[in-house]
Protein backbone atom coordinates (compact mmCIF):
# COMPACT_ATOMS: atom_id res chain seq x y z
CA UNK A 1 0.00 0.00 0.00
CA UNK A 2 2.83 2.34 0.94
CA UNK A 3 4.61 1.53 -2.32
CA UNK A 4 1.48 2.19 -4.30
CA UNK A 5 0.93 5.41 -2.44
CA UNK A 6 4.54 6.52 -2.95
CA UNK A 7 4.35 5.73 -6.66
CA UNK A 8 1.17 7.82 -6.83
CA UNK A 9 2.77 10.78 -5.10
CA UNK A 10 5.90 10.47 -7.23
CA UNK A 11 3.77 10.46 -10.37
CA UNK A 12 1.73 13.44 -9.19
CA UNK A 13 4.87 15.41 -8.36
CA UNK A 14 6.39 14.62 -11.76
CA UNK A 15 3.23 15.85 -13.48
CA UNK A 16 3.09 18.89 -11.23
CA UNK A 17 6.70 19.74 -12.12
CA UNK A 18 5.72 19.97 -15.78
CA UNK A 19 2.89 22.35 -14.89
CA UNK A 20 4.87 24.88 -12.89
CA UNK A 21 4.84 28.16 -14.78
CA UNK A 22 8.48 29.21 -14.98
CA UNK A 23 8.96 32.48 -16.90
CA UNK A 24 11.30 32.67 -19.89
CA UNK A 25 14.93 33.27 -18.89
CA UNK A 26 15.88 36.93 -19.30
CA UNK A 27 19.22 37.64 -20.96
CA UNK A 28 21.77 38.43 -18.26
CA UNK A 29 25.10 38.14 -20.07
CA UNK A 30 25.28 41.78 -21.35
CA UNK A 31 24.62 43.37 -17.92
CA UNK A 32 27.09 41.00 -16.21
CA UNK A 33 29.73 41.77 -18.87
CA UNK A 34 29.24 45.54 -18.43
CA UNK A 35 29.75 45.22 -14.68
CA UNK A 36 32.80 43.03 -15.12
CA UNK A 37 34.47 45.31 -17.68
CA UNK A 38 34.53 47.98 -15.02
CA UNK A 39 36.70 45.72 -12.91
CA UNK A 40 40.31 46.44 -13.81
CA UNK A 41 42.42 43.29 -13.83
CA UNK A 42 45.92 44.10 -12.57
CA UNK A 43 48.39 43.48 -15.36
CA UNK A 44 51.91 42.21 -14.71
CA UNK A 45 53.22 45.61 -15.85
CA UNK A 46 50.86 47.34 -13.44
CA UNK A 47 52.06 45.07 -10.64
CA UNK A 48 55.68 45.86 -11.40
CA UNK A 49 54.88 49.58 -11.49
CA UNK A 50 53.05 49.33 -8.17
CA UNK A 51 56.03 47.59 -6.61
CA UNK A 52 58.30 50.24 -8.09
CA UNK A 53 56.09 53.00 -6.72
CA UNK A 54 56.09 51.42 -3.25
CA UNK A 55 59.89 51.14 -3.29
CA UNK A 56 60.18 54.77 -4.45
CA UNK A 57 57.88 55.95 -1.65
CA UNK A 58 59.83 53.95 0.94
CA UNK A 59 63.12 55.38 -0.37
CA UNK A 60 61.68 58.92 -0.30
CA UNK A 61 60.38 58.52 3.24
CA UNK A 62 63.76 57.16 4.35
CA UNK A 63 65.54 60.14 2.79
CA UNK A 64 63.12 62.56 4.46
CA UNK A 65 63.65 60.78 7.80
CA UNK A 66 67.42 60.87 7.42
CA UNK A 67 67.30 64.54 6.40
CA UNK A 68 65.16 65.37 9.43
CA UNK A 69 67.48 63.36 11.70
CA UNK A 70 70.49 65.20 10.29
CA UNK A 71 68.76 68.54 10.51
CA UNK A 72 68.88 69.19 6.76
CA UNK A 73 66.45 71.89 5.84
CA UNK A 74 63.82 70.93 3.35
CA UNK A 75 62.03 74.28 3.52
CA UNK A 76 59.65 75.08 0.72
CA UNK A 77 59.64 71.54 -0.64
CA UNK A 78 56.35 69.69 -0.34
CA UNK A 79 56.01 66.01 -1.17
CA UNK A 80 52.63 65.24 -2.58
CA UNK A 81 51.65 61.64 -3.15
CA UNK A 82 48.70 61.78 -5.53
CA UNK A 83 45.87 59.30 -5.16
CA UNK A 84 45.74 58.74 -8.96
CA UNK A 85 42.67 57.38 -10.69
CA UNK A 86 40.43 55.63 -8.20
CA UNK A 87 39.90 51.92 -8.80
CA UNK A 88 36.47 51.13 -10.27
CA UNK A 89 33.93 49.74 -7.89
CA UNK A 90 34.00 45.93 -8.03
CA UNK A 91 30.74 44.37 -9.24
CA UNK A 92 28.35 43.05 -6.68
CA UNK A 93 29.28 45.41 -3.81
CA UNK A 94 25.87 47.09 -3.90
CA UNK A 95 23.94 43.96 -4.82
CA UNK A 96 22.60 43.29 -1.33
CA UNK A 97 21.34 46.80 -0.67
CA UNK A 98 17.91 46.27 -2.15
CA UNK A 99 18.53 48.62 -5.04
CA UNK A 100 16.96 46.35 -7.64
CA UNK A 101 18.67 44.81 -10.61
CA UNK A 102 21.96 45.75 -12.16
CA UNK A 103 21.41 47.26 -15.62
CA UNK A 104 23.15 49.29 -18.29
CA UNK A 105 22.40 53.02 -18.56
CA UNK A 106 20.27 52.45 -21.65
CA UNK A 107 18.28 49.74 -19.90
CA UNK A 108 17.75 52.07 -16.94
CA UNK A 109 16.51 54.86 -19.21
CA UNK A 110 13.89 52.62 -20.77
CA UNK A 111 12.85 51.00 -17.47
CA UNK A 112 11.76 54.12 -15.58
CA UNK A 113 9.00 56.59 -16.43
CA UNK A 114 11.10 59.73 -15.85
CA UNK A 115 14.24 61.29 -17.24
CA UNK A 116 17.22 60.20 -15.18
CA UNK A 117 19.41 63.04 -13.94
CA UNK A 118 23.18 62.77 -13.65
CA UNK A 119 25.60 65.03 -11.76
CA UNK A 120 27.21 66.84 -14.70
CA UNK A 121 30.71 68.28 -14.43
CA UNK A 122 31.45 66.97 -10.95
CA UNK A 123 34.19 64.71 -9.62
CA UNK A 124 31.73 61.81 -9.69
CA UNK A 125 31.84 61.33 -13.48
CA UNK A 126 30.04 58.26 -14.76
CA UNK A 127 28.38 55.95 -12.22
CA UNK A 128 30.17 52.65 -11.60
CA UNK A 129 26.91 50.76 -11.44
CA UNK A 130 23.29 51.52 -12.25
CA UNK A 131 20.44 49.67 -10.54
CA UNK A 132 16.76 49.75 -11.36
CA UNK A 133 13.76 48.60 -9.36
CA UNK A 134 10.45 48.32 -11.13
CA UNK A 135 8.58 46.73 -8.21
CA UNK A 136 8.32 49.85 -6.07
CA UNK A 137 7.58 52.71 -6.32
CA UNK A 138 5.24 53.23 -9.30
CA UNK A 139 7.23 54.51 -12.27
CA UNK A 140 10.38 52.76 -11.10
CA UNK A 141 13.42 53.80 -9.14
CA UNK A 142 16.96 54.23 -10.37
CA UNK A 143 20.10 54.11 -8.22
CA UNK A 144 23.44 55.48 -9.42
CA UNK A 145 26.34 53.95 -7.51
CA UNK A 146 29.74 55.68 -7.38
CA UNK A 147 32.86 54.22 -5.83
CA UNK A 148 35.77 56.18 -4.41
CA UNK A 149 36.06 59.65 -6.02
CA UNK A 150 38.23 62.71 -5.31
CA UNK A 151 36.46 64.59 -2.53
CA UNK A 152 33.98 61.75 -2.05
CA UNK A 153 35.94 59.02 -0.28
CA UNK A 154 34.34 55.58 -0.26
CA UNK A 155 33.08 54.14 2.99
CA UNK A 156 35.64 51.50 3.98
CA UNK A 157 32.95 48.94 4.70
CA UNK A 158 30.51 49.41 1.81
CA UNK A 159 33.21 50.66 -0.63
CA UNK A 160 30.60 53.08 -1.95
CA UNK A 161 31.41 56.78 -2.19
CA UNK A 162 28.07 58.23 -3.21
CA UNK A 163 24.67 56.77 -3.93
CA UNK A 164 22.09 58.82 -5.83
CA UNK A 165 18.54 57.49 -5.95
CA UNK A 166 15.74 58.95 -8.08
CA UNK A 167 12.04 58.04 -8.08
CA UNK A 168 8.62 59.63 -8.36
CA UNK A 169 7.22 60.31 -4.90
CA UNK A 170 5.88 62.97 -2.58
CA UNK A 171 7.80 63.69 0.57
CA UNK A 172 7.12 66.18 3.31
CA UNK A 173 8.03 66.88 6.92
CA UNK A 174 5.67 64.07 8.04
CA UNK A 175 7.78 61.56 6.09
CA UNK A 176 10.47 61.92 8.73
CA UNK A 177 8.20 62.12 11.76
CA UNK A 178 9.37 58.82 13.21
CA UNK A 179 13.01 59.74 12.76
CA UNK A 180 12.58 63.02 14.56
CA UNK A 181 10.72 61.25 17.38
CA UNK A 182 13.67 58.87 17.66
CA UNK A 183 16.00 61.81 18.12
CA UNK A 184 17.56 61.73 14.66
CA UNK A 185 18.57 65.15 13.42
CA UNK A 186 16.49 66.09 10.37
CA UNK A 187 17.25 69.57 9.14
CA UNK A 188 15.07 71.45 6.66
CA UNK A 189 17.35 72.88 3.97
CA UNK A 190 17.12 74.57 0.59
CA UNK A 191 18.01 72.46 -2.42
CA UNK A 192 17.90 74.12 -5.85
CA UNK A 193 15.25 76.48 -4.48
CA UNK A 194 13.08 73.64 -3.17
CA UNK A 195 12.68 72.36 0.36
CA UNK A 196 14.89 69.41 1.19
CA UNK A 197 15.85 67.46 4.27
CA UNK A 198 19.31 66.70 5.59
CA UNK A 199 19.22 63.53 7.69
CA UNK A 200 22.37 63.13 9.70
CA UNK A 201 23.87 59.76 10.56
CA UNK A 202 22.68 56.21 10.90
CA UNK A 203 20.59 53.81 8.87
CA UNK A 204 17.09 55.17 9.05
CA UNK A 205 13.62 54.41 7.90
CA UNK A 206 11.19 56.95 6.54
CA UNK A 207 8.21 56.86 4.23
CA UNK A 208 6.91 58.60 1.14
CA UNK A 209 3.82 58.62 -1.06
CA UNK A 210 4.51 57.24 -4.51
CA UNK A 211 2.90 58.33 -7.78
CA UNK A 212 -0.16 56.15 -7.04
CA UNK A 213 -0.64 57.83 -3.67
CA UNK A 214 0.38 54.68 -1.80
CA UNK A 215 2.53 55.06 1.30
CA UNK A 216 5.86 53.26 0.91
CA UNK A 217 8.26 52.57 3.75
CA UNK A 218 11.83 53.02 2.67
CA UNK A 219 15.24 53.03 4.18
CA UNK A 220 18.46 54.92 3.52
CA UNK A 221 20.75 52.43 1.77
CA UNK A 222 24.02 53.64 3.25
CA UNK A 223 25.08 54.42 6.76
CA UNK A 224 25.74 58.13 6.65
CA UNK A 225 24.26 61.52 6.00
CA UNK A 226 21.54 61.89 3.42
CA UNK A 227 20.08 64.77 1.48
CA UNK A 228 16.57 64.14 0.20
CA UNK A 229 14.34 66.52 -1.70
CA UNK A 230 11.59 66.70 -4.28
CA UNK A 231 11.93 68.63 -7.49
CA UNK A 232 9.44 68.73 -10.38
CA UNK A 233 7.67 65.60 -9.15
CA UNK A 234 10.88 63.64 -8.81
CA UNK A 235 12.30 62.72 -5.42
CA UNK A 236 16.07 62.53 -5.24
CA UNK A 237 18.29 61.23 -2.51
CA UNK A 238 22.04 61.71 -2.19
CA UNK A 239 23.75 59.46 0.32
CA UNK A 240 27.42 59.46 1.23
CA UNK A 241 28.39 63.08 0.51
CA UNK A 242 30.89 64.22 3.19
CA UNK A 243 28.93 67.38 4.07
CA UNK A 244 25.65 69.17 3.39
CA UNK A 245 27.51 71.67 1.17
CA UNK A 246 28.95 68.79 -0.92
CA UNK A 247 25.52 67.20 -1.22
CA UNK A 248 23.96 70.54 -2.22
CA UNK A 249 26.69 71.02 -4.83
CA UNK A 250 25.92 67.60 -6.31
CA UNK A 251 22.20 68.38 -6.21
CA UNK A 252 22.78 71.58 -8.17
CA UNK A 253 24.74 69.63 -10.80
CA UNK A 254 21.98 67.06 -11.40
CA UNK A 255 20.69 67.46 -14.97
CA UNK B 1 32.62 39.94 -30.59
CA UNK B 2 33.49 38.26 -33.87
CA UNK B 3 34.88 35.26 -32.02
CA UNK B 4 31.68 34.34 -30.21
CA UNK B 5 31.26 31.18 -32.37
CA UNK B 6 34.76 30.13 -31.34
CA UNK B 7 34.11 30.75 -27.63
CA UNK B 8 30.91 28.74 -27.87
CA UNK B 9 33.02 25.75 -28.93
CA UNK B 10 35.27 25.93 -25.85
CA UNK B 11 34.77 23.68 -22.83
CA UNK B 12 33.79 25.11 -19.42
CA UNK B 13 37.34 24.48 -18.17
CA UNK B 14 38.84 26.45 -21.05
CA UNK B 15 36.40 29.33 -20.54
CA UNK B 16 37.02 29.39 -16.78
CA UNK B 17 40.75 29.46 -17.39
CA UNK B 18 40.34 32.44 -19.71
CA UNK B 19 37.91 34.21 -17.38
CA UNK B 20 40.39 33.83 -14.51
CA UNK B 21 42.88 35.75 -16.62
CA UNK B 22 40.40 38.60 -17.06
CA UNK B 23 38.78 37.52 -20.35
CA UNK B 24 35.28 38.98 -19.87
CA UNK B 25 33.83 37.63 -23.17
CA UNK B 26 34.83 34.12 -22.00
CA UNK B 27 32.86 34.61 -18.79
CA UNK B 28 30.00 36.12 -20.79
CA UNK B 29 29.87 32.82 -22.71
CA UNK B 30 29.68 30.93 -19.40
CA UNK B 31 26.83 33.20 -18.28
CA UNK B 32 25.01 32.53 -21.54
CA UNK B 33 25.58 28.80 -21.09
CA UNK B 34 24.17 28.67 -17.54
CA UNK B 35 21.78 31.62 -17.27
CA UNK B 36 18.76 29.43 -17.87
CA UNK B 37 19.76 26.94 -15.14
CA UNK B 38 20.65 29.79 -12.75
CA UNK B 39 17.41 31.67 -13.39
CA UNK B 40 15.26 28.55 -13.09
CA UNK B 41 16.91 27.54 -9.80
CA UNK B 42 16.62 31.05 -8.37
CA UNK B 43 12.99 31.27 -9.50
CA UNK B 44 12.10 28.02 -7.74
CA UNK B 45 13.40 29.60 -4.52
CA UNK B 46 12.07 33.17 -4.75
CA UNK B 47 9.04 32.53 -7.03
CA UNK B 48 9.31 36.01 -8.50
CA UNK B 49 10.70 36.92 -11.94
CA UNK B 50 12.55 40.12 -10.99
CA UNK B 51 13.96 38.68 -7.78
CA UNK B 52 15.09 35.53 -9.62
CA UNK B 53 16.85 37.57 -12.33
CA UNK B 54 18.55 39.74 -9.68
CA UNK B 55 19.61 36.69 -7.68
CA UNK B 56 21.00 34.90 -10.74
CA UNK B 57 22.84 38.03 -11.90
CA UNK B 58 24.21 38.59 -8.43
CA UNK B 59 25.28 34.94 -8.33
CA UNK B 60 27.18 35.29 -11.62
CA UNK B 61 29.00 38.38 -10.35
CA UNK B 62 29.90 36.70 -7.07
CA UNK B 63 31.04 33.58 -8.91
CA UNK B 64 33.34 35.69 -11.09
CA UNK B 65 34.84 37.23 -7.98
CA UNK B 66 35.38 33.76 -6.53
CA UNK B 67 36.77 32.14 -9.70
CA UNK B 68 40.27 32.02 -8.22
CA UNK B 69 38.93 29.76 -5.49
CA UNK B 70 37.27 27.41 -8.00
CA UNK B 71 39.08 24.05 -7.87
CA UNK B 72 40.51 23.14 -11.26
CA UNK B 73 38.99 19.95 -12.60
CA UNK B 74 35.77 20.14 -10.58
CA UNK B 75 32.40 20.80 -12.17
CA UNK B 76 31.37 24.40 -12.70
CA UNK B 77 27.61 23.73 -12.78
CA UNK B 78 27.09 22.66 -9.13
CA UNK B 79 29.63 25.22 -7.91
CA UNK B 80 27.69 28.01 -9.64
CA UNK B 81 24.36 26.59 -8.44
CA UNK B 82 25.49 26.80 -4.82
CA UNK B 83 26.34 30.50 -5.23
CA UNK B 84 23.13 31.36 -7.11
CA UNK B 85 20.88 29.43 -4.70
CA UNK B 86 22.53 31.15 -1.73
CA UNK B 87 21.97 34.54 -3.36
CA UNK B 88 18.31 33.61 -3.96
CA UNK B 89 17.79 32.43 -0.37
CA UNK B 90 19.35 35.66 0.94
CA UNK B 91 16.92 37.65 -1.18
CA UNK B 92 13.97 35.59 0.05
CA UNK B 93 15.11 36.12 3.63
CA UNK B 94 15.55 39.87 3.24
CA UNK B 95 12.25 40.35 1.38
CA UNK B 96 10.59 38.60 4.32
CA UNK B 97 7.53 37.61 2.34
CA UNK B 98 6.15 34.22 1.52
CA UNK B 99 5.65 33.74 -2.21
CA UNK B 100 4.15 30.79 -4.05
CA UNK B 101 4.92 29.13 -7.33
CA UNK B 102 2.13 29.34 -9.89
CA UNK B 103 0.68 26.75 -12.24
CA UNK B 104 0.47 27.15 -15.98
CA UNK B 105 -2.95 27.65 -17.54
CA UNK B 106 -4.89 24.39 -18.10
CA UNK B 107 -4.57 24.73 -21.89
CA UNK B 108 -0.80 24.53 -21.55
CA UNK B 109 -0.87 21.45 -19.33
CA UNK B 110 1.43 18.58 -20.31
CA UNK B 111 -0.02 15.82 -22.53
CA UNK B 112 -0.24 13.35 -19.61
CA UNK B 113 -2.47 15.85 -17.79
CA UNK B 114 -4.80 16.52 -20.70
CA UNK B 115 -7.95 14.50 -20.23
CA UNK B 116 -10.62 13.66 -22.73
CA UNK B 117 -13.43 15.07 -20.61
CA UNK B 118 -13.62 18.65 -19.29
CA UNK B 119 -14.61 17.28 -15.88
CA UNK B 120 -11.47 15.15 -15.64
CA UNK B 121 -9.35 18.13 -16.71
CA UNK B 122 -10.86 20.27 -13.96
CA UNK B 123 -10.29 17.54 -11.37
CA UNK B 124 -6.68 17.08 -12.45
CA UNK B 125 -6.06 20.83 -12.22
CA UNK B 126 -7.66 20.88 -8.78
CA UNK B 127 -5.42 18.03 -7.64
CA UNK B 128 -2.33 19.89 -8.88
CA UNK B 129 -3.38 23.04 -7.04
CA UNK B 130 -3.98 21.06 -3.83
CA UNK B 131 -0.60 19.38 -4.06
CA UNK B 132 1.20 22.65 -4.80
CA UNK B 133 -0.64 24.26 -1.88
CA UNK B 134 0.53 21.49 0.43
CA UNK B 135 4.14 21.96 -0.76
CA UNK B 136 3.98 25.70 -0.17
CA UNK B 137 2.72 25.14 3.37
CA UNK B 138 5.82 23.12 4.28
CA UNK B 139 8.79 24.70 6.07
CA UNK B 140 11.14 26.45 3.63
CA UNK B 141 13.72 23.71 4.14
CA UNK B 142 11.25 20.94 3.23
CA UNK B 143 9.72 22.98 0.41
CA UNK B 144 13.12 23.64 -1.18
CA UNK B 145 14.22 20.01 -1.21
CA UNK B 146 10.96 18.86 -2.85
CA UNK B 147 10.94 21.73 -5.33
CA UNK B 148 14.58 21.08 -6.33
CA UNK B 149 14.00 17.35 -6.71
CA UNK B 150 10.75 17.44 -8.65
CA UNK B 151 10.70 20.82 -10.39
CA UNK B 152 14.38 21.64 -10.69
CA UNK B 153 15.52 18.72 -12.82
CA UNK B 154 18.77 18.62 -10.88
CA UNK B 155 21.12 15.72 -10.23
CA UNK B 156 21.82 14.65 -6.66
CA UNK B 157 25.15 16.50 -6.67
CA UNK B 158 23.46 19.63 -8.02
CA UNK B 159 20.68 19.34 -5.44
CA UNK B 160 23.28 19.13 -2.69
CA UNK B 161 24.92 22.27 -4.09
CA UNK B 162 21.64 24.17 -4.47
CA UNK B 163 20.52 23.16 -0.98
CA UNK B 164 23.99 23.85 0.42
CA UNK B 165 24.17 20.52 2.21
CA UNK B 166 26.43 17.44 1.94
CA UNK B 167 25.52 15.07 -0.86
CA UNK B 168 24.89 12.27 1.62
CA UNK B 169 22.09 14.15 3.39
CA UNK B 170 20.03 14.98 0.28
CA UNK B 171 18.18 11.64 0.34
CA UNK B 172 17.37 11.77 4.05
CA UNK B 173 16.21 15.39 3.77
CA UNK B 174 14.01 14.46 0.82
CA UNK B 175 12.58 11.46 2.63
CA UNK B 176 11.67 13.54 5.71
CA UNK B 177 10.17 16.29 3.54
CA UNK B 178 8.06 13.75 1.59
CA UNK B 179 6.75 12.28 4.85
CA UNK B 180 5.70 15.73 6.05
CA UNK B 181 4.13 16.47 2.66
CA UNK B 182 1.97 13.35 2.97
CA UNK B 183 0.82 14.49 6.41
CA UNK B 184 -0.04 17.93 5.04
CA UNK B 185 -2.08 16.69 2.09
CA UNK B 186 -5.84 17.00 2.35
CA UNK B 187 -7.65 13.66 2.71
CA UNK B 188 -9.38 14.08 -0.67
CA UNK B 189 -6.00 14.39 -2.37
CA UNK B 190 -4.72 11.28 -0.60
CA UNK B 191 -7.72 9.35 -1.88
CA UNK B 192 -7.14 10.59 -5.41
CA UNK B 193 -3.54 9.47 -5.22
CA UNK B 194 -4.55 6.03 -4.02
CA UNK B 195 -6.95 5.60 -6.98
Amino acid sequence: MTDLFDTGLDRELTLLGAQIAIPATPSMAPAVAVALRQRRAPSRLGLRMSRGLVLAIIATLLLVGIAAALGIALGGVRFVIGSGTPAPLPPGVAADRGLGRLVTLDEARSAVSFQIRFPAGTALGEPDHVYVSTLLPAGGRVALVYGDRPGFPADTKSRIGVLITEFRADIGPDSFEKLIQQGVRVEEVSVNGATGYWVAGGRHFYYYRNADGAVVDDTMRLVGDTLIWEEAGLTMRIEGAPSLADAQELAAALH
Amino acid sequence: MGFSWWRASLTDTELIDKARRGDVPAYEELVRRYESLAFRTAYLIVADTDEARDAAQDGFLRAYGALRRFRAGSEFRPWLLRIVANAARNRRRSSNRRVSLALRAAAEAPAERRNPSPEATVLAAERSALLLGAIERLSLEDRDVIVMRWFGELTEAEMAAALDCPRGTVKSRLSRAMARLRVGLPERELEALRD
